[in-house]
């Protein structure tokens, strides 16, 4: 008995004891911003990732010599570690950025003890890594051919194995510890984005050094956050920075509701508001949207595949959502998706009967443009969640133009008749053939996924409707990649997202010495050319986008792509989540977030 | 005993030469060049040949045949492609929380299982038997993607017993609050089949004449299934679990995903999309191994239970 009383006496502290510790704990415990991620992280360090979450996190730690004003839209470029904006002079060839001095890297064993103060020749050194050829950068076209010496001194290293960064070259230079000039081989007004580019956050050289291969699980920047924890494609969990020299939030509000809304509750607040982000990963939408409404998460995007369950028909949170204080955000991603058509004579040995520049042969692809509904696209595979694209440059980017109508509209009658009137005879069995007779096939790539299965049926009954026969060519994703390299693609849907938010970025996508990289369609035109090369010299205003207009339509009447659309990001909030306004070129909008400790999660 | 075991483990260098083989040709024939996923958005052809150099696919075949089997002679797969971690230290972080899943999962499935199975086996032929049969039948038809979608929501979510998903870092956290759904999901999931298989070998005993002899020895039913039919039953049933083994080490990919555990199957699953050829070698062969010893070892505990069984 008495054994009893007294096991009972232990049990009872124990509870007591552990109720008080949790009791402790809550009254400490850091705001904490729970988020996911739909797909596994590759690492943390800038010159290697190139997928766009390693990307998010990789924002959070590292800074950049530019930033983006939070609410100003479209995004202007504002300084972050650097004083000012850059000094552009010997017209639009040399930037000159001048950092501010007391920055400091977060706390590392490798600097023993000591803070370690961010300088100049720490960007310098950075900016040189994406040309390291040991880095195989993912971003290396970012500079490659336009640092005056960068790239002899990455072909040198090519061949003596060993990327010399202790060599003087005169595109990177530190003239003191705090100011970084930067010498381009020709006039670019729009570098300054590069500047301003998430991956191009200045890494620590002993930190580098130090850890050689595992770098990508010991991140050292001087931004927000440092990484914590980390369970690789599991979780990732970061902490505020202590090092960091921290924010005020004074962002001016555009007249949007939303922006003075945010500018209520946060102005005047130190950044980061938020003490600890813990990332999970999780590749199934039900696990994160069960996660969501369940509460065990923040913010949640990733969530196409429920967004009926989620929102009317309009596009409006449902009800029973929005009575329990979710809120949704929606907004266009800075991104297009297209359809290409490959503009070479030959693909391999064999013809392109899509290929060039006579009228019959841009009559052949306009009338496929036109027998492609585009808005069956988003009703069926986007279920509704994107807007038809009309401009090669997407809004929210720099030289998008919210007037342009593409003039390219749906209307397979039209495109039969041109067909016929251009000579592509119907043969006995409802199929075209050719001008002269021969057979005419069109061959759509695609991947073996269940979402391209659904391009391609829409693009066989487009098709079918204006009596062209299509071969579906089904191929691995690299492998496709490789042949688009090769300009052997004949036609296939692509997308582009921005890297950062300016024209140049969208329009390269045209440009014919880009073929076999970026330029899928292999798209060559000296008049296109010639206008993007005059447009790369100039910055963004009405000079360009008088030229950008006429490169689109140029395209158009040259019938190079067919326009898609731009996704959708609905973003749903928790009650307590204060401050956010997805930003077009930011991941990672944590820095400038704030929890509501008042409301329940 | 010791030839059987030598020849058996001699045996091994050929099989595992025809899966080096497979992988090799078939990572190669259906994966695609490696190198164009990890050149990034835009790359030039120089930029390729240096991806392509760098991770060694620019190499001739044998060459790379050459490398592969060193890579097993010595144990060091390198790193991944992706993410440039060691795969030995892909294989030390992520086979925990697939064993921590796997195991209880194989364990009480195993028990479960073996107990129903002999409880209707004993009763052949009844309603019980017939309903379980059903309902045995119907449980195989649907797929496992139904089973852990309805538990997820009913289980994790409407009745909120357990975690949707999530993992931490203390094994009995682990085990205790974020196992425990994955862990029912898998034992539901496999108890139907594991039934039918085991209801099969224990009808077989059941009516063997050595049952007979002891129930007219007066031996009381529980003496007589639970000793003599379930020691002689559990020989195919050791080796049916035996064989389930090596599936600890490629893990239970769909099960990992659902619930965000970091397994060894969410890995495998994150190599093949990555046409992280490292990581996929590695996996192959290690499970091609355990298939390997964990028959032998079946085999060899045949012989331990059943004397009778000549090995040879």
């Amino acid at each position: 008995m008495k054994k009893t009383v007294r096991r009972t006496a232990y049990l009872t502290c124990f509870v007591i004891g552990m109720a008080a510790c949790s009791a402790t704990a809550a009254a400490v415990a850091p705001k904490t911003l729970r988020v996911t991620f739909q797909a596994a992280e590759s690492g943390f360090d800038p010159v290697k990732v190139a997928d766009y979450y390693s990307g998010t996190v990789i924002e959070a730690m590292f800074e950049p010599l530019l930033t983006y004003d939070y609410l100003a839209r479209p995004a202007k470029l504002v300084p972050n570690v650097a004083a000012g904006l850059p000094a552009v002079s010997d017209g639009g060839r040399t930037y000159t950025v001048a950092l501010r001095r007391g920055i400091y890297f977060s706390d590392d064993a490798v600097f023993k003890g000591k803070p370690r103060e961010l300088t100049a020749a720490d960007y310098a050194y950075s900016i040189k890594r994406f040309l390291d050829p040991k880095n195989r950068s993912p971003y290396a076209f970012l500079f490659e051919g336009k640092i005056e010496g960068l790239d002899d001194l990455a072909l040198r290293a090519k061949t003596t194995n060993r990327f010399d960064y202790d060599a003087a070259i005169p595109g990177l230079e530190t003239p003191d510890r705090y100011t970084l000039r930067i010498r381009l081989k020709e006039a670019d007004h729009n570098f300054a984005h590069l500047l301003a580019f998430h991956l191009t956050g200045a890494v620590a050289r002993e930190v580098i050094e130090a850890y050689g291969e595992n770098v990508s699980s010991h991140p050292v920047g001087t931004g927000p956050f440092v990484l914590k924890d980390y369970t690789r494609s599991s979780k990732i969990v970061l902490e505020a920075n202590p090092r960091y020299r921290g924010k005020i939030w004074d962002f001016v509000p555009t007249d949007d509701p939303l922006d003075r809304e945010i500018a209520a509750r946060m102005r005047g607040k130190r950044l980061p508001q938020i003490e600890r982000v813990e990332v999970s990963i999780m590749e199934e939408t039900q696990s994160r949207w069960l996660a969501f409404i369940g509460g065990q998460t923040d913010m949640e995007y990733q969530l196409a595949e429920v967004a009926t369950v989620v929102l009317t028909p309009d596009g409006k949170l449902k009800e029973d959502f929005a009575r329990r204080g979710i809120r949704l955000q929606r907004s266009v991603d800075p991104e297009i998706t297209y359809t290409y058509f490959n503009m070479q004579e030959k693909l391999g040995d064999q013809p392109n009967p899509l290929a060039g520049f006579t009228n019959e042969k841009i009559a052949l692809r306009r009338a496929i443009a036109m027998a492609y509904n585009v808005d069956d696209q988003i009703r069926i595979i986007r279920k509704g969640q994107a807007v038809r694209a009309h401009y090669p440059i997407p809004a929210g980017v720099a030289g998008h133009d919210p007037n342009y109508r593409n003039g390219i509209a749906y209307a397979p009658q039209v495109a039969n008749a041109l067909l016929d009137r251009f000579g592509y005879r119907k043969g006995p069995d409802g199929y075209r053939t050719l001008p002269d007779g021969k057979p005419l096939v069109i061959r759509y790539s695609s991947t073996p996924s269940e979402r391209d299965r659904q391009f391609d049926e829409l693009m066989k009954r487009s098709l079918d409707s204006i009596g062209i026969r299509l071969e579906i060519h089904k191929d691995r994703f690299p492998e496709l990649l490789k042949l688009e390299n090769q300009c052997r693609i004949m036609m296939r849907g692509s997308a582009w997202i921005a890297d950062y938010p300016d024209g140049d970025n969208f329009m390269q996508l045209l440009y014919g010495p880009n073929s076999g990289q970026s330029n899928n369609a292999c798209y060559r035109s000296p008049e296109f050319d010639r206008r993007y090369e005059q447009a790369r010299r100039l910055a963004d205003g009405p000079e360009r986008n008088k030229l950008y207009k006429e490169m689109t339509r140029l395209m158009e009447v040259h019938t190079v792509w067919i326009m898609g659309d731009s996704r959708y990001r609905n973003m749903l909030l928790q009650p307590h989540v204060v401050g956010f306004k997805k930003h077009p070129v930011f991941s990672a909008e944590w820095l400038y977030l704030d929890l509501d400790v008042n409301r329940p999660k | 005993m010791t030839t059987y075991i030598l020849r058996r483990l001699w045996q091994f260098i050929p099989t595992l030469l025809g899966v080096v083989l497979l992988v090799f040709f078939l990572f190669n024939w259906v994966g695609g060049d490696p190198a164009y996923m990890l050149a990034g958005k835009i790359a030039n052809p120089e930029h390729i040949e240096n991806i392509r150099r760098q991770i060694g696919v620019d190499q001739p075949y044998y060459i790379q045949l050459w490398i592969f089997v060193k890579q097993i002679a010595t144990g060091d797969f390198g790193a991944s492609w992706a993410t440039n971690e060691k795969i030995s230290a892909i294989f030390a972080t992520r086979l925990g929380p697939s064993v921590t899943v796997l195991l209880p999962m194989l364990v009480i499935s195993t028990l479960i299982a073996m107990a129903a199975a002999m409880l209707v086996a004993y009763r052949r032929g009844t309603l019980t038997d017939r309903a379980v049969m059903v309902g045995c039948t119907v449980g195989q038809s649907i797929s496992i993607l139904v089973y852990i979608i309805v538990l997820q929501y009913v289980l994790g979510y409407q009745l909120g017993w357990f975690p949707v998903q999530g993992w931490g870092r203390d094994l009995t956290e682990n085990l205790l609050r974020y196992a425990a759904l994955p862990i029912i999901v898998g034992v539901v999931v496999s108890l139907a089949p594991d039934i039918r298989l085991y209801r099969s070998f224990f009808l077989d005993e059941i009516n063997q004449d050595y049952v007979r002899t002891a129930r007219a020895k007066g031996l009381d039913e529980t003496r007589v299934l639970g000793v003599h039919v379930l020691r002689n039953a559990a020989i195919p049933i050791v080796t049916n679990v035996l064989i389930q083994l090596p599936a600890l080490l490629a893990g239970a990919f769909l099960i990992e995903r659902f619930f965000s555990i970091p397994g060894i199957g969410r890995e495998v699953i994150l190599a093949v999309e990555r046409s992280d050829f490292p990581v996929i070698k590695a996996v192959t062969v290690y499970v091609a191994i355990a298939t390997m010893v964990a028959n032998l070892a079946a085999d060899l505990l045949y012989k331990a239970l059943d004397p009778r069984v000549q090995l040879k």
